[in-house]
């Protein structure tokens, strides 16, 4: 994890049994490939169980935005009891409360509407993403 | 109250590797088209954290899993929630089997299509042998 520097990691639920699981795995997808490829990178949330340490260094070491499908928020709950606490969150269903008129069907492949909804949450994400990382530039400033 | 004769099918929710992606492509299968009246798909995150009801469901039915990779987290998972998992499939071992390799963890591609509909198929057919004991 040597490349820290100007770094933040995301950490999708991912979940198989909602479609705002896969919203949030498709949103942070997004934002990896598309939206800030430079800046993010990310870790399987089950992996802090059954990596080692240096997966569970991942929240000490990068600020980390949690992505939850639900308010379960297992991402978020999980991030912060095996790694470290978040540095911002994002849930899906609460996002979703904006946008009353969506009716979520799909869990494996996702049609245009939701789609449409995972773009806008990977937008949410990114602009976190850039908070986080001024927060950081800011942090650093006032060290040196 | 649980349902009896049905099998619980946990599968490895990997959110940076292919195999991952084909992983929980190929439980899609199973509980929605293959064999939905036979199946309960149980989502990983909350048996990270230790949310009951998922506890309940893998405990109470046989498990089939599917892992993505050699951390095997879907394994670990179950098994520390208390479950007794009587089918296992390693998606590396079926890339190998099958010489079939995935696009990537957005995109399975074609052959990671197939490579998912070629597991669903043995996940199924470790179901009905499950449910029929």
């Amino acid at each position: 994890m040597g490349m820290a520097a100007n770094k933040v990691g995301i950490i999708s639920c991912s979940g198989e049994e909602i479609p705002e699981g896969t919203i949030s795995r498709i949103a942070t997808r997004l934002v990896l490939e598309k939206l800030r490829p430079e800046e993010t990178v990310t870790i399987c949330l089950p992996l802090f169980l059954a990596g080692s340490e240096d997966e569970r260094a991942f929240a000490r070491v990068f600020p980390t935005i949690t992505v939850d499908g639900c308010d379960k928020r297992c991402a978020e709950i999980g991030t912060k009891k095996y790694s470290g606490k978040p540095t911002a969150t994002v849930v899906v269903t609460d996002i979703l409360k904006k946008y009353p008129q969506l009716n979520l069907k799909s869990r494996d492949e996702l049609n245009a509407e939701e789609l449409e909804l995972a773009e806008k949450v990977a937008e949410e994400i990114a602009k976190k993403v850039d908070e986080a990382l001024s927060q950081k530039r800011g942090a650093k400033r006032r060290k040196s | 109250m649980m349902e009896s004769g049905k099998v619980a099918v946990v599968a490895c929710a990997g959110m940076d590797k292919a195999l991952g992606s084909v992983a929980r492509a190929s439980v899609f299968k199973v509980v929605e088209a293959l064999r939905p009246e036979k199946t309960e798909l149980v989502c990983l995150p909350p048996l990270l954290v230790g949310v009951s009801s998922y506890s309940e469901l893998v405990k109470n039915f046989p498990v089939v899993v599917v892992d993505g990779c050699a951390e095997r987290c879907a394994t670990k998972l179950v098994v520390k929630n208390g479950g007794k998992i009587r089918g296992r499939i390693l998606v590396p071992d079926s890339v190998k089997k099958q010489g079939l390799v995935p696009k990537s963890a957005s995109d399975i591609g074609s052959d990671g299509e197939k490579l998912a509909g070629i597991i669903a198929e043995e996940v199924a057919s470790m179901v009905d042998k499950l449910t029929e004991e």
